[in-house]
């Protein structure tokens, strides 16, 4: 016995209904029109300067002397033997790692303590993230003073009795230490409010059954706070990172990379002098450019290794 | 319709943006009908304030009242290289003042004043590049004054200035012994200013007293940084620190706390250039105690005083009104008043022919002035190492790492025959 098996009417069977086809057009000027301005900006002002960048750093470069030539990757090679370019990356390494490690492991600490409900706390953490909004000058300025010889920090010290407290700016084996210091406490404020955010994203009902089953304080910051703070983790240690690797302002306040000569000197303070006091904008440009490399790499490193240990409710 | 507004406001955003991070460049003719707008870059300093300048720029206006000036400050005291930064963004001001002509002028962006414009000048061929004035040469500056603190050389028991390095070596010794820190310096961002004065002292009486031609000889390859002469004076510098005369410590400061520690008696000498006086002399900032001033004293006493003449107005050679930069900048550098604004404000001495100080100048004032006429009179004027400017100056980016050293030998990390190897280096990267 044969089965008909009913076929579905066909396209062709039926009367024809002409489909409406979307217009390609008014798809195209709606995504210009929201995409275009924020793409241009970027572009115009992100990515243009970067090729400019490269293309200067290929050529020995100098507004005030002979005709540009292009000279290849020789202002690459040169860095890699030039005694100031490597002083000035030891020193933003040294910088970065101090920027990274304090107001993280300072942040979090505050953080903990300020994770309470209250007018006081409240209070607290404006306090605590106000020099964040300062701008870095000020900051600067006003720690300039702070450390100065007859400054609060040494008056304080010589009324406790330290009667010769150390050059903190003046000193090459403290300045360093110092400017690190300043950046790190400017930067605390971002990293307790980064951390605050994620400790109240911390549902209270984990920290409660973990008691139930009796575990202590430190049991419960082990196991739940610190993992679950791990994206917070993440974004700190990036923002410090960039903000360590390009430190210029502070720098230019207060030491101008003395005491001596590239004591304090980070790549940033490296690049401006190179370029616009000794002229050479090739090879400052060059400089710029392992540096822009540098942050870019460290931080996706520093990005993929935290990511790993980002765990999810 | 709605696509329509969407476009039009991401044109309008667009254009926003485009504008609003550009320099609007108006010199061609801003700033009011008919008026030639010129842009003017200035610095300022504790004596140098905003309403300094802008009343000195008011009088010019005045004056001519079909230019009007849009006034830029440098953000630090570094308007030299603040003024590089400008060029490369193609925004070189119409008009600077006290800018190095360095660079600027061999490749081309600074006019070139003519001689039948300089006749008012008492040295028209100070600072020239390849032989042409780029900037006015409207004042000299004694580069150091060692200004004392009569209360504390008192106190120390000495009674008369020192005549010779020898004399003022023990001056120190005594001043220490009395626990009061012989000379004020400064540092920090500053270090050139602060420090510098100091620096050139030595220099002046060790190394251009012997050959005042010393940089041109640099530049020849004839001389070097690690000769014996540099050393030996680098060596004083450092000396200076490790005998306890400087304060190590004051490397922090930056010129105002240096300057204001002097004028707070902490410290009996201060090295500085001749400018000082206009803070010594304002009663808003004149100390208790009372000044003397004497000439940095060479090995023998023979008197040499470092000096520099320049620091004027430099006009862009491009400036879309060039004929009003330069009508502003002449009038500018030889109006009477600003002259004596200039005596007041920044204890200047104008290098212009037939100026006298205003008669109510301040004391230390004219102290310092008649000091540095007699000094004129008797040929002791040698130029001021790390002040010059042009042909006489130190290659660019050196000059840089010449202030960075003097940190160098006050703190003790490198030794000044390391100092003078290092700068030859620097030297030879910038050649």
């Amino acid at each position: 016995m044969a089965v008909e098996v009913a076929r579905p009417p066909t396209r062709t069977g039926s009367p024809a209904v002409p489909r409406r086809r979307r217009p390609v057009w008014p798809r195209v000027w709606h995504f210009l029109s929201f995409g275009a301005p924020g793409v241009l900006v970027y572009v115009c002002f992100v990515l243009a300067p970067i090729a400019v960048s490269v293309g200067y750093s290929l050529t020995n470069y100098n507004p005030f002397g002979p005709k540009t030539r292009f000279v290849g990757l020789s202002n690459y090679k040169d860095l890699f033997t030039d005694s100031e370019f490597l002083t000035s990356l030891k020193v933003t390494t040294i910088l970065t790692l101090i920027v990274v490690i304090v107001p993280n492991v300072l942040g979090l600490g505050v953080a903990l303590l300020l994770d309470r409900r209250g007018w006081l706390y409240n209070a607290l953490r404006s306090v605590f993230f106000t020099p964040v909004v300062l701008s870095s000058v000020v900051v600067s300025i006003i720690w300039t003073r702070l450390l100065a010889d007859d400054g609060l920090v040494d008056q304080a010290l010589r009324g406790v009795g330290i009667s010769h407290p150390p050059g903190w700016l003046s000193d090459p084996s403290y300045a360093l230490y110092s400017v690190g210091a300043i950046l790190s406490w400017q930067m605390l404020g971002f990293c307790v409010v980064v951390y605050l955010a994620g400790l109240q994203g911390i549902p209270q009902e984990l920290h409660e059954a973990a008691e139930i089953d009796g575990a202590g304080p430190v049991e419960r910051f082990r196991k739940i706070t610190w993992p679950l703070l791990a994206p917070a983790l993440t974004i700190n240690t990036i923002v410090m990172l960039i903000t360590g690797f390009k430190a210029f302002d502070h720098i230019q306040v207060i030491t101008n990379g003395g005491p001596g000569t590239g004591t304090t000197a980070t790549i940033a303070f490296n690049v401006l002098q190179t370029g616009f006091n000794a002229n050479r904008q090739g090879y400052a440009s060059a400089m710029a450019i392992v540096m822009l490399i540098i942050v870019a790499v460290a931080s996706a490193v520093a990005l993929r290794i935290l990511q790993k240990r980002e765990v999810s409710l | 319709m709605k696509r329509i507004i969407a476009l039009g406001t991401a044109a309008v955003l667009a254009a926003a943006a485009m504008t609003g991070c550009s320099v609007k460049d108006d010199s061609g003719g801003g700033g009011g009908k008919g008026k030639k707008q010129i842009t003017f870059l200035v610095f300022e300093t504790p004596n140098q304030t905003p309403q300094v300048w802008d009343a000195a720029i008011k009088r010019v206006t005045d004056k001519y009242p079909d230019i009007s000036v849009k006034k830029l400050v440098s953000p630090t005291q570094d308007r030299t290289a603040y003024a590089k930064q400008l060029l490369t963004s193609g925004q070189l001001p119409d008009v600077m003042i006290a800018v190095s002509p360095a660079g600027f002028a061999e490749s081309g962006n600074l006019y070139a004043w003519q001689p039948n414009e300089l006749t008012d000048f008492t040295y028209p061929n100070n600072g020239a590049v390849n032989g042409k004035i780029y900037q006015l040469p409207a004042n000299s500056q004694t580069v150091p004054v060692v200004y004392f603190n009569k209360s504390l050389f008192a106190k120390a028991g000495i009674a008369t200035p020192p005549k010779t390095y020898g004399e003022m070596m023990s001056d120190a010794e005594k001043l220490k012994a009395k626990g009061i820190t012989p000379f004020v310096v400064g540092g920090g961002k500053d270090i050139h200013d602060a420090l510098g004065p100091t620096f050139a002292g030595i220099l002046g009486t060790d190394l251009y007293a012997k050959n005042p031609n010393w940089m041109h000889d640099r530049r020849a390859g004839k001389v070097k940084f690690a000769d014996p002469d540099y050393v030996k004076a680098a060596g004083k510098l450092s000396d200076l620190a490790s005998k306890g005369y400087i304060d190590k410590r004051m490397l922090s400061q930056d010129y105002a706390a240096t300057q204001a520690a002097f004028l707070s008696g902490k410290g009996a000498m201060y090295a500085m250039g001749n400018w000082f006086a206009a803070a010594a002399d304002d009663p808003k900032t004149k100390p208790s105690f009372d000044i003397g001033q004497f000439f940095w004293p060479s090995d023998d006493g023979k008197l040499v005083v470092p000096t520099f003449t320049g620091g004027g107005l430099l006009v862009n050679a491009h400036s879309k009104n060039l004929e009003a930069a330069k009508k502003f900048a002449l009038a500018y550098q030889l109006d009477k008043t600003n002259l004596d604004a200039s005596t007041k404000n920044d204890g200047l001495f104008p290098a212009i022919k037939g100026y006298t100080p205003p008669a109510n100048s301040g004391p230390v004032f004219k102290t310092g002035y008649d000091m540095f006429k007699q000094a004129e009179s008797q040929s002791a004027v040698v130029p001021a190492f790390g002040f010059e400017a042009g042909d006489d100056g130190m290659l660019p980016g050196v000059a840089d790492q010449w202030s960075a050293s003097m940190g160098d030998l006050v703190t003790g990390r490198k030794s000044a025959s390391d100092v003078g190897k290092f700068l030859d280096s620097e030297w030879q990267k910038a050649s």
